[in-house]
């Protein structure tokens, strides 16, 4: 899969879960920092990732990941 | 910007940043904000929550930096995870002051002590100040400021208190505490893992802060435990506050202290414990007795002698009052002949006029009253102590008020027990609410009473009167200690010991090293018999477990005889040991044997230990322990707490000993300690003390030098 196609759906996964604007979300917006997610949405947030993609993530690996440019690079190695 | 005055802004803002806030109640994000809003904060307020426009009805921020006007102070709620980019928009903004409540830092491992580490240099960088991370947060009660920077369920009551708190959980306990007995703080702090702003900050602040009147302290480790000394006394003798402290946790040094008599003397524990004594805070050791004594001292005048009048309406309760105040070294008071006088118009036939003055079961409030004032004014009480059993006739409330009304009129400590629970409760409360001490039992009550008479003589000491020996020969230790140095010797035993103490002005015994029993003969013929014979191996630390000492050697024969004995020992226990001979020394016969020794306390630093000396030093384990350097008093005190000291001051027809050569040996033993930190140990076992007059003896020593790199 294209790294922009996951971006895309990165942000749209992301912004259903955090209930905002796509538009308002950057490669380098951080989940907590900057979109206000607390630890339940980021769990939601993981678990959205996995449905999305159709993938079993480390969950722990996973929550250490906090921005969109990282959770890109996280997920594509899951798909390669 | 200075710490002190990042204090300054943390405990006097006029705006806060809540960082990271949210709207979720019960969590501490949302419950922080929430706190500083209802507690009803004076200055202005800003949430910081990103996805947020409001909280509370108050507009919210995206970040800090979007906040038009200054912020004096931050409290920041987001995880640890993103705590350096709240750091890094902080330094942006220009706010010079935190309060960092998350955990998941230094606490939770090696990722955390890394984010720790980020954190504090990004604060560096920028300038600012900050209490945490990992706390409950902060609270000033000051009515100007009225800020409860914190987690906690209730703001205190305002009062002359302050209380510091390395654990946060503990923080609610003792607010819930506090709270049902009306203790009201100035300031309450919870600092964590006190990564930038620590214990020693904190009390130089509440120093000089005019609310504040006595320091509570719960602490878990004391990281430099000479600077905390050094900050208490200043305190102590600039401001007269008293400092309480709890310290809990020992460390593993106590218990895996070295084999030498110092080092297994001094577990860390008893290091710490000397240490607070000697720096004058009183150490508690539950939550209940730091405050019993904090009250006394907070609401009271501080008695300056320890004479004591008693007032109940029970005889079982006086008994066991007067019982207690014996035991806590308090003096039932004498009362003058005004005082009797009054008593006997006043109080029924049936009372008891004496210390302690029963005013009878049935004594209602007049009784009270003229008990009390008349024993507050007379001039040979210091204080009085009121006790109260509820009976079917005693008017509880009145009584209470009357005691808070005379109270309020004398100058000098009114501490009272209102014995049981519900039917006295509304008189305690009273009480409580008039700053007179209450104390369920009459026991504690006496306690309280003698731990502020102590804090009266904390005050009056002398702790900076730090004599310099001038005939201690540095240069000629110095030369000594870095010649064994640099032959890689770390045991010194005697032969090496004894000079250096000879070079500080310690009187030691005549001797020299034989190695032949015709040697040992010719030295012992030239000191003069009796002599004791000991054998000198680098090898060989504890001589006496190994048969290498014989004592009171008095002829020719027997310095043969001895000689050849401990060679013997030595080789069958030791047959690798390097001998280089036999000391062949003058013996004493009389005096008292003592131990003098030195250790080094990673926190504390240099410890002077005295105690019984001899074999029995480990048995009765009667020691005691100062921080060097000291002066007189505290070498007087450190021999005066000990049994050994009823010895020393001449028990059973015996003769006084020279304790003043002793309290000379152990300040130039502490002066020792400060000059040449290589010394990692010593143990003078025994110091021989002699008759009052006469002096003392280093009778056998030994070093252990830290290992040069």
């Amino acid at each position: 899969m294209e790294r922009s196609e996951i971006q895309n759906r990165v942000k749209s996964v992301i912004a259903s879960v955090l209930e905002i604007d796509e538009s308002t979300i950057g490669d380098d917006t951080n989940f907590i920092f900057d979109l206000g997610a607390d630890s339940m949405q980021s769990l939601e947030l993981v678990a959205a990732f996995e449905e999305e993609f159709d993938v079993e993530m480390d969950e722990d690996k996973a929550l250490e990941v906090q921005t969109v440019s990282d959770a890109v690079g996280f997920i594509g190695t899951y798909l390669d | 910007m200075g710490v002190q005055e990042g204090l300054q802004q943390i405990f006097h803002p006029e705006s806060i940043a809540v960082v990271g806030t949210n709207r979720k109640k019960g969590t501490v994000p949302h419950d922080i904000f929430a706190n500083l809003l209802q507690d009803n904060f004076q200055g202005v307020l800003y949430p910081v929550s990103p996805g947020e426009h409001a909280i509370s009805g108050v507009k919210a921020y995206k970040y800090i930096v979007d906040i038009e006007d200054p912020v004096d102070l931050a409290v920041i709620v987001f995880p640890s995870s993103v705590m350096h980019l709240a750091m890094k928009q902080l330094g942006e903004k220009g706010v010079k002051s935190a309060i960092i409540i998350s955990a998941g830092f230094r606490e939770v491992g090696e990722k955390g002590k890394e984010r720790e580490e980020q954190i504090k240099e990004i604060a560096a960088e920028h300038d600012i100040h900050f209490i945490g991370p990992n706390c409950l947060g902060v609270i000033n009660t000051g009515p100007a400021v009225h800020m409860n920077a914190s987690f906690a369920r209730k703001m205190p009551e305002e009062g002359n208190i302050a209380f510091l708190s390395q654990s946060g959980a503990l923080c609610t306990a003792v607010l819930d505490y506090a709270r049902s007995k009306h203790i009201g703080f100035s300031k309450f702090i919870s600092f964590g893992n006190k990564a930038d702003i620590n214990e020693i900050d904190l009390l130089r602040y509440l120093k000089d802060d005019p609310k504040t009147d006595v320091i509570l302290i719960y602490l878990e480790e004391i990281s430099d435990g000479r600077a905390l000394m050094d900050v208490a006394q200043e305190i102590i003798s600039e401001t007269g506050k008293p400092i309480l402290t709890i310290k809990a946790g020992r460390t593993e040094e106590g218990a895996t202290a070295a084999a030498s008599h110092t080092g297994s003397l001094a577990g860390s524990d008893e290091v710490c414990d000397a240490a607070l004594r000697q720096a004058g805070i009183i150490r508690c050791t539950t939550i209940e007795e730091m405050f019993n004594k904090a009250i006394a001292l907070a609401y009271q005048p501080i008695p300056s002698k320890n004479r004591v009048a008693i007032i109940t309406n029970a005889g079982g309760p006086g008994v066991l009052a007067a019982d207690a105040a014996v035991r806590e070294d308090l003096e039932l008071a004498s009362f003058n002949d005004e005082t009797t006088e009054i008593f006997k118009k006043h109080l029924p036939s049936t009372a008891n006029i004496k210390n302690p003055v029963d005013v009878i079961g049935d004594a209602r409030a007049d009784r009270y009253r003229v008990a009390v004032s008349t024993t507050m004014k007379d001039d040979n009480v210091d204080g009085t102590l009121v006790i109260l059993t509820p009976q079917s006739m005693t008017d509880i409330e009145a009584i209470a008020e009357a005691v808070v009304e005379v109270g309020s009129h004398e100058s000098k400590p009114l501490y009272a027990s209102f014995m049981g629970e519900a039917d006295v409760a509304t008189g305690i409360d009273i009480l409580q609410r008039h700053k007179i001490p209450h104390y369920i039992l009459p026991e504690s009550m006496c306690s309280a009473f003698t731990s502020a008479y102590q804090f009266h003589n904390i005050r009056q000491r002398d702790t900076n009167t730090i004599p310099k020996f001038a005939d201690a020969d540095t240069k000629q230790v110095s030369n000594l200690l870095e010649e064994a140095q640099t032959e890689c010797l770390t045991h010194l035993p005697e032969m090496y010991a004894t000079p250096v103490l000879k070079a500080y002005g310690f009187p030691t015994l005549p001797g020299g090293i034989a190695t032949s029993a015709e040697d040992a003969v010719k030295m012992a013929q030239e000191v003069g018999y009796p002599v004791v014979m000991k054998i000198m191996s680098k090898d060989i630390v504890h001589k006496i477990d190994i048969g290498g000492i014989v004592l009171n050697v008095i002829s020719e024969d027997e310095v043969h005889r001895a000689y050849q004995y401990i060679l013997k020992n030595a080789h069958k226990s030791s047959p690798d040991a390097e001998i280089d001979g036999i000391y062949v020394q003058k013996m004493v016969t009389g005096g008292e044997e003592v131990i003098l020794g030195i250790k080094r306390d990673p926190s504390f630093g240099p410890v002077v230990m005295f105690g019984l000396g001899g074999t029995y030093v480990e048995v009765f384990h009667d020691v005691s322990f100062r921080v060097a350097p000291f002066g007189p008093g505290t070498a007087d005190a450190m021999i005066h707490e000990t049994t050994a000291y009823n010895l020393l001051s001449g028990i059973r027809g015996k003769s006084p000993r020279d304790v003043s050569a002793l309290s000379d040996a152990l300040q130039r033993l502490a002066q020792l300690a400060v000059d040449f930190p290589m010394i990692q140990e010593l143990d003078i076992n025994p110091f021989i003390v002699l008759d009052d007059g006469e002096g003392g003896f280093a009778a056998d020593a030994r070093i252990m030098l830290s290992k040069q790199e």
